[in-house]
């Protein structure tokens, strides 16, 4: 339990620290901004229950909205990723369906499975985020060409980490 | 009872999911208000010490571009010094009075966070109140327009850019001081939008776009950009396309511009309001 705290401690940490010192400074023409925090709550166990995901989920976005000076927009993305996560696990639930115990990850249930969940998560995520950041449909199809791009990248990133995850 | 409890104990996800969007959307619908002094002091101080880094290691690799700016700058700078030493007899004041001739302060200071990936961005700036600085200033860079002070503590100051949704900017063109509104659109760093100029004035690609100073914020004449390109938009208007002279990728160093006849000026005018 202590361990299993600590090591999401970490993940966490981790994770923030990339995306403020890194991902953040990534400008590339508007239409590229990662956000690969969101991992954190991808990784989370199976077994959390759902109020500690969403408490974790809304305590991330005000991390990174007081680091990026966005007011709630993060907060409000995360929260809605955190409440949705357990729709997103049933649905690209895998065959064999998921073991008892067994962390969301590419080691225990494939590139494919973890690529499919990542997607999802990421776009819900994005799609939230970068129609907050506009708060107008008018350039419905920019900001829609905004999260695809966006999405692709996150989800890159994601994987990397993963990939280098397993490595370890 | 029971039913409220068995109720609360059925949609507890529910009700914490609805109340953690509340709050989230609170912070939202304040954002305007997020900038105050208040939480620049709290919250920003602490993301400062991280944002001074990155900066540190920024700054170092754009020393070169820096240098031949503030070089031009200077020249620059000399060339007025020289044109109104000559000046300074002409007028109706026969005495030099200082005060009274003073109508714009300027303090340089460095820009130590920036973005222009956002919708909505902003930069901060390391001088603050204790240096002077108050909220509705204008910040220049040595090209032109980069934004207006939106909040300051004791030693920083966040400056709405202008490549900010909610950044609006009287501005005209130079050549014939037709008017209308600038704003940008949120596409390019690069390029801004010039509203309400009508068709029938005479609109020219390469044009030099200039501040007009109706607002008291900003002093007439800084320029914006030139026009890259127009066109009709609407019945009677144009919508022209403007490069932006200001490079808001390399922000560095910015001048904050002071008016010290604004709350005449402002007074003024709401008397006729």
């Amino acid at each position: 339990m202590i361990n299993s705290v600590l090591r999401f401690g970490l993940i966490f940490i981790l994770l923030i620290l990339l995306q403020v010192l890194l991902f953040n400074n990534i400008q590339f023409s508007g239409y590229v901004n990662p956000y690969v925090y969101i991992m954190f709550i991808l990784l989370l166990p199976m077994e959390i229950p759902s109020w500690l995901l969403l408490l974790l989920s809304f305590a991330t976005g005000l991390i990174i909205d007081f680091f990026s000076a966005s007011p709630g927009m993060h907060t409000f993305a995360t929260v809605l990723a955190g409440f949705v996560r357990p729709y997103v696990l049933r649905v690209v639930s895998p065959r064999d369906g998921y073991e008892s115990g067994a962390d969301p990850s590419m080691f225990v249930y494939g590139f494919r499975w973890f690529l499919s969940y990542a997607i999802l998560m990421v776009l819900i995520h994005h799609i939230t985020l970068f129609y907050i950041e506009v708060f107008r449909f008018a350039d419905f199809f920019r900001t829609m060409f905004r999260v695809i791009l966006s999405t692709i990248f996150s989800v890159a990133f994601i994987l990397l980490i993963e990939f280098y995850r397993k490595g370890r | 009872m029971r039913n409220l409890l068995n109720f609360l104990a059925r949609y507890n996800n529910l009700i914490i999911f609805i109340f953690l969007e509340g709050i989230a959307l609170y912070m939202l619908g304040h954002g305007n208000n997020y900038h105050n002094s208040r939480i620049v002091n709290g919250v920003r101080g602490i993301t400062l010490g991280f944002e001074k880094r990155i900066y540190n290691t920024k700054s170092y690799l754009s020393l070169h571009d820096i240098n031949v700016g503030l070089a031009l700058e200077n020249a620059d700078l000399k060339n007025r010094l020289e044109r109104l030493s000559k000046n300074e007899n002409q007028g109706f004041l026969s005495v030099s009075d200082s005060t009274n001739r003073q109508q714009f302060v300027h303090t340089s200071a460095e820009v130590i966070e920036n973005s222009i990936n956002r919708q909505k961005n902003f930069f901060t700036i390391n001088k603050g109140t204790q240096q002077g600085i108050k909220v509705d200033m204008a910040v220049t860079s040595d090209r032109g327009v980069a934004g207006v002070v939106v909040g300051s503590s004791t030693n920083y100051s966040v400056v709405m850019s202008v490549l900010n949704l909610d950044f609006k900017l009287s501005a005209r063109i130079k050549s014939n001081g037709y008017f209308g509104s600038l704003s940008w659109d949120g596409r390019d760093y690069r390029y801004a939008t010039l509203s309400e100029i009508p068709q029938h004035v005479l609109v020219n690609v390469g044009d030099t776009i200039e501040t007009t100073g109706y607002s008291a914020i900003f002093p007439e004449g800084v320029v914006v950009g030139t026009v890259n390109d127009y066109e009709k938009y609407g019945g009677d208007f144009y919508k022209i396309s403007i490069l932006l002279t200001s490079d808001f990728k390399k922000l560095h160093f910015v001048d904050v511009v002071g008016n010290l006849k604004k709350t005449e000026q402002v007074d003024l005018e709401k008397l006729f309001k």
